[in-house]
């Protein structure tokens, strides 16, 4: 059960784990399997353990006027999260610190994150796809980006093991066209979940049509992705073996969630938990019986202290608070002999840097990414049954890959069962014009209403970015937050090799509506958020939510924060996890690749706690209370 | 009058302005909610004054949808007292929520303390009539059921 009661100052854990998302739930749950006695440090609150506190979130969802992606969870001014109506345009030189990110600019990124138990997996869409063999090796191949120190080869198994937990419904021939290789004989955990109606209009339109790029001939064909979503079960599974979906996890006995019921609102909420999210493996972690694992919600980290002799961590202050309306919180102290921050590759860096801790590489905060996303909308000849499945069932990736990348960025599309939402065109925003504007009314408004959502195609491409040092996370002692903590500060920019590929998602976009005889509704205009021109035309980029690279893995101290196993350089019981260590993003999601790294770290934390004979230091303990 | 002598007017006039028959607006359950949500609002003597021009309107046409439709428009939807709360109203059952009236109505016809936006209930979020006009669930309940997506829409005709 969560508690929030101040941890015992004299216990010694074998490692403290600082958030409880995917990352952090992960490396509990193998550490305790293995025997040890784990910490979880959940800055926000602990309510969706219970069905019942998961239930107040989707009402809290229903009733909310404003559906944005973070609209289940109430504000947290102790922990707080970036939210979509929050982010502006810039005006030049003028850092926007109205809300929690604060937006340095010159580009403002509209991507969230959620600071509750489980992390931004409670409102992910569940994409779970594995990178490309080529997007470990961008900077040898392609002469852009960073290589990884590890291949695909090495991360294959980590994969699978990540496939696994997380539950991934994909057909696996789909995912070897493009040239990611799987061990002779593997299926996915469950069948691929079927396209919808609309992928399948979409498929029939386009499946074939050729493109050439940099000299060389893609042909393009709609497929499948892979989703950590609940189908069916693959009795191929495990040798035969079979798989067992995780449905709803609960301190009482529910059954639902076992099969994904097409509602629709995987982001922000899967209303049954057919949708994999962070409390599913933490449940486990916490029901373990091998080692224990204790988590403490409403406790946020607040700085991370070194042993400047030895170079360890020797212990991590944080701070605890009852309501989340009142900033008064106390400070307390945890000691571990292993420490693990996975709070995400905003809130990790963060830390570290509010911690005094910039990394002897400098690298720490920078090299953000995240992907461009680009959205493209129009209207189907005839209704096609938009809003219904999955926010995505296929899309478009044969452009993932491939010896354009010298020049400009890979990309890939999402088909939007959801329609026009993320560019603004929800069912309500179209019914409240039809009645204010079109004066419709009667027969009128229900016919406008099929014409005018069932018939919505948005493709969303998604664009990569490659690593750039002044991409990055800061901190800046004038923005604090209400419990006194350093917010995270974003300079952010999109260079020309991302805005190259997302000129040509247009002009891609633009002859596949040809094709399917879309009326092309997409607009971009100089005053919208996330506004660029790029060679005289104007586009709208979108934030992807895939926070990334912040903390990036490498070969050497001077080149990286952390190395392959995700360690620190600098401080040997340290391991800063998720996806931040990634040196590329490529076009895939970052989630299963930030869960393989993860199982591969916790290896390596195994092996160290194992092997790791010297005593620890004991540092004095304060618990001071303050206001 | 009575709510419940009300509601029936109610209803008869939501289903003229929605496409929606009465015994489909009943099923929402949320009628009731509905008809107090409005008077909550703007009050008995709007609401009243509404109903009964429908009324009157529908007694002129005698079943001629297109005098009827233009009788509506002319004496309702153009009306700037009734137009507001009369689209209002089609949103509320299109959508659930009550949407705060244009500024310039309060300063014509009076401010009303509890006039902001809001969703009426959690309930009437899922009964929205446009997810059963466009064949489609709302999002984040009432799921359909695994792979439903992938057969064609059945959108029903009216
Ligand atoms: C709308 C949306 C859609 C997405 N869709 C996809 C998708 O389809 N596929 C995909 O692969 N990825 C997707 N993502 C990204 C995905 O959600 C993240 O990659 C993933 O959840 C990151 O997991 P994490 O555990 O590393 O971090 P998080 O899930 O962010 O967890 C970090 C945890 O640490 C806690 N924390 C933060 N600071 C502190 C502190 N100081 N002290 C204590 N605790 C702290 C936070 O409260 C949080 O619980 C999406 C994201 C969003 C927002
Ligand atoms: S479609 Fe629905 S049931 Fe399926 S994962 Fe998304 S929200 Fe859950």
């Amino acid at each position: 059960m969560p508690s929030s009661a101040p941890v015992d100052a004299d216990t010694i854990y074998d490692a403290v784990i600082v958030g409880s998302g995917v990352s952090g739930s992960l490396v509990a749950n193998e550490l305790s399997k293995q025997g040890f006695h784990v910490l979880v440090l959940e800055a926000g609150p602990g309510e969706d353990q219970t069905i019942r506190g998961y239930e107040k979130y989707l009402s809290r969802f229903y009733e909310a006027t404003s559906k944005d992606n973070n609209s289940p969870y109430p504000a947290n001014p102790n922990a707080s999260m970036p939210r979509s109506p929050a982010v502006h345009s810039l005006a030049a030189g003028q850092p926007d610190s109205s809300s929690y990110l604060v937006q340095n600019g010159p580009f403002p990124l509209d991507s969230t994150y959620t600071r509750t138990l489980g992390g931004t997996t409670m409102h992910w869409e569940g994409k779970a796809l594995r990178m490309l063999p080529e997007d470990f090796e961008t900077r040898s191949r392609y002469g852009q980006g960073l290589d990884w120190p590890i291949s695909y080869d090495e991360l294959a198994p980590h994969y699978r093991r990540a496939e696994r937990e997380l539950g991934v419904s994909a057909d696996v021939q789909d995912q070897a066209e493009l040239g990611i290789p799987f061990e002779p004989g593997y299926v996915f955990p469950m069948q691929g979940l079927p396209a919808s109606y609309l992928d399948q209009a979409v498929a029939a339109g386009i499946d074939g049509t050729g493109v050439r790029l940099d000299g060389e001939d893609y042909h393009l064909k709609v497929r499948a992705f892979p989703q950590a979503r609940n189908g069916i079960p693959n009795a191929a599974y495990d040798g035969g073996k079979g798989y067992v979906p995780v449905g709803a996890v609960s301190t009482h006995q529910v059954e639902q969630g076992e099969r994904c019921q097409g509602n629709n609102n995987c982001v922000p909420l899967c209303p049954v938990q057919a949708k994999y999210h962070a409390g599913k493996t933490l449940a486990k972690a916490l029901a373990g019986t091998v080692g224990k694992v204790d988590l403490r919600t409403q406790a946020v980290a607040s700085r991370v202290h070194v042993d400047h002799v030895t170079g360890r961590v020797s212990h991590l202050e944080y701070k605890a608070y009852a309501d989340p309306g009142s900033p008064e919180h106390t400070t307390h102290t945890v000691r571990a002999r292993l420490f693990v921050l996975a709070a995400n590759a905003v809130e990790t860096p963060r830390l570290m840097l509010a911690s005094g801790l910039p990394s002897s590489s400098a690298l720490m905060g920078r090299n953000l990414m995240d992907h461009a996303y680009l959205l493209t909308w129009g209207l189907m000849p005839g209704p096609v049954g938009t809003m219904r499945g999955t926010v995505c069932t296929s899309g478009i990736s044969d452009l993932r890959g491939g010896a354009f990348r010298h020049g400009q960025a890979a990309f890939a599309a999402d088909i939007h069962n959801d329609g026009w939402g993320w560019a603004g065109g929800t069912p309500e925003v179209q019914v409240l014009d039809l009645v204010d504007s079109m004066n419709a009314f009667g027969p009128d408004l229900r016919r406008g209403a099929v014409d005018r959502i069932s018939r919505q195609l948005l493709l969303a491409w998604m664009v990569e970015l490659m690593p750039d040092p002044s991409n990055r996370i800061t901190v800046d002692g004038r923005y604090k937050d209400a419990l006194g903590n350093l917010k995270p500060v974003l300079s952010y920019n999109i260079a020309d090799y991302t805005l190259a590929g997302v000129a040509q998602a247009r002009s891609l976009s633009r002859r596949l509506f040809q094709r399917l005889g879309v009326e092309d509704h997409t607009d971009y205009r100089p005053t919208d958020v996330g506004y660029v021109s790029y060679q005289g035309e104007g586009y709208v980029i979108r934030g992807g939510n895939h926070w990334s690279g912040t903390h990036v893995m490498g070969t050497t101290p001077a080149n990286s924060v952390v190395d392959a196993d995700q360690r620190s350089w600098d401080h040997e019981n340290l391991f800063l996890v998720g996806s931040g260590s990634m040196p590329s993003i490529g076009t895939s999601n970052t989630t299963l690749t930030l869960a393989a790294l993860c199982l591969k770290s916790a290896e390596q934390m195994v092996r160290q706690l194992r092997d790791e004979t010297s005593a620890v230091e004991l540092a004095t303990t304060t618990g001071s209370a303050q206001a | 009058m009575s709510a419940q002598t009300r509601l029936e007017p109610f209803l008869a006039f939501s289903s003229r302005v929605t496409a929606f028959t009465v015994f489909e607006l009943q099923g929402t359950g949320q009628a009731a909610a509905y008809l107090e949500t409005v008077v909550g609002v703007v009050g008995e003597a709007l609401l009243g004054d509404l109903l009964s021009i429908d009324e009157a309107i529908q007694r002129e046409a005698d079943g001629d949808a297109a005098v009827r439709d233009r009788l509506l428009r002319a004496r309702i939807f153009s009306d700037e007292r009734l137009g507001p709360v009369a689209r209002h109203i089609i949103k509320l059952w299109y959508l659930g929520t009550w949407y705060a009236l244009p500024k310039d109505w309060h300063e014509v016809f009076g401010s009303v303390e509890d006039d902001v936006t809001f969703v009426v209930s959690a309930a009437a979020y899922a009964e929205g009539l446009v997810w059963p006009a466009i064949g489609a669930n709302p999002p984040g309940a009432k799921g359909p059921g695994y792979g439903t997506w992938a057969m064609p829409p059945k959108i029903p005709a009216f």
